[in-house]
């Protein structure tokens, strides 16, 4: 469980310390893109707690949603047609829902967890 | 817990995530002063731009004074012009005047009248009766003024309107100069006018020869007759 954990402490170190800047032009490709990952994050965890979890579906998911949030916003600049509004919808509402799966199926796993220790009380 | 493939695949997931959030998270955080500015940079720059306008509408104001000086000025001008041409003519006859007062050297065709005392004295006569007063020079000089003389000098001494012959025993005073006989009156002027008005009948010299005095008049192409002041110094 530490490793994932130390993944993330190393990325927010590495992102914060970075000399790195993104034009003014692209951050909202940049909030597309964070919410893409927070997406496909939520997502596998969702896979995860429910085993259907796959190592190349949640890898090829990330970054293939990452450059398509991207891409869509990029399109819409260029159109003139705010699309990476879309983008941020479809990623919300995703985002939402497996938030309220997850949630759902920790509640029932607790809920079973309860039950399970009353009957042992009971026998 | 053992290390499974999908925990390194997870870590990596979560470090692109926590790096990409972190940039977010800069990134708003180094725009967000700058949004927080905009509103005292809007009050500044309406200060700045109200600034302009009032500066805008002072250098207009100006811009009509110097419009109105630049009027002035050339009134100023045409005044100036208008001197100056009056001041031109003021030289010219400041020039003519100064050639009648005698303050500055002329030169010319004139004259030449030299009076010389009689060298011959006829005994029992008075010898005052033979040597040139100061009348007899006034005579001529008068002579010459009248027939239009433009500057005259005695023995080289120019005379002006306010000059005094003075006669002293057997010298004369001019202005304070003494000149002993023969005393030589140039004048310049038209010389045959003068020669003519000096010979003519019973006029000047008539009465200078009835008075015993040698007259002897030249006629000459160029006198020179330096300023009154520079004899004296």
């Amino acid at each position: 469980m530490w490793l994932p954990v130390m993944g993330l402490l190393i990325g927010i170190l590495l992102g914060l310390s970075t000399e790195f800047r993104i034009p003014e032009a692209y951050s909202s490709y940049l909030s597309i893109a964070v919410l893409a990952a927070l997406d496909t994050l939520f997502g596998g965890i969702r896979a995860h707690l429910e085993n259907v979890f796959e190592e190349k579906v949640f890898l090829t998911g990330f970054f293939t949603n990452i450059a398509l949030a991207a891409g869509l916003a990029f399109l819409g600049v260029h159109l003139g047609v705010d699309l990476y509004l879309a983008a941020v919808f479809a990623f919300g509402v995703r985002l939402f829902h497996n938030i309220a799966v997850i949630r759902r199926f920790l509640i029932e796993k607790w809920v079973n967890n309860r039950k399970k220790d009353r009957d042992m009380i009971e026998e | 817990m053992r290390v499974k493939g999908s925990h390194v695949i997870f870590s990596f997931v979560l470090l692109v995530t926590g790096f990409i959030i972190a940039l977010s998270y800069q990134f708003t955080n180094e725009n967000n002063p700058g949004n927080q500015l905009s509103n005292s940079q809007w009050r500044a720059e309406d200060e700045l731009r109200n600034q302009v306008l009032m500066e805008q509408a002072v250098n207009r104001s100006l811009a009509e004074e110097l419009r109105e000086i630049q009027n002035q000025i050339n009134e100023i001008e045409e005044v100036v012009a208008n001197d100056e041409r009056l001041y031109f003519n003021l030289i010219e006859d400041l020039d003519r005047l100064r050639m009648v007062t005698g303050s500055v050297r002329v030169k010319g065709e004139g004259i030449s009248v030299t009076l010389r005392d009689a060298e011959y004295v006829q005994e029992g006569e008075n010898p005052n009766n033979y040597i040139v007063h100061e009348q007899h020079i006034q005579k001529v000089v008068d002579e010459l003024l009248v027939t239009g003389a433009e500057a005259i000098a005695i023995n080289g001494h120019r005379i002006n309107h306010q000059s005094y012959i003075h006669c002293i025993g057997p010298v004369i005073e001019i202005d304070g100069h003494v000149s002993f006989a023969p005393f030589e009156i140039t004048a310049i002027g038209d010389s045959e006018t003068l020669n003519g008005a000096l010979n003519m009948f019973g006029g000047v010299v008539d009465q200078l020869l009835s008075d015993n005095i040698e007259v002897r008049i030249e006629k000459r192409n160029e006198i020179v007759l330096d300023p009154y002041f520079s004899e004296r110094g």
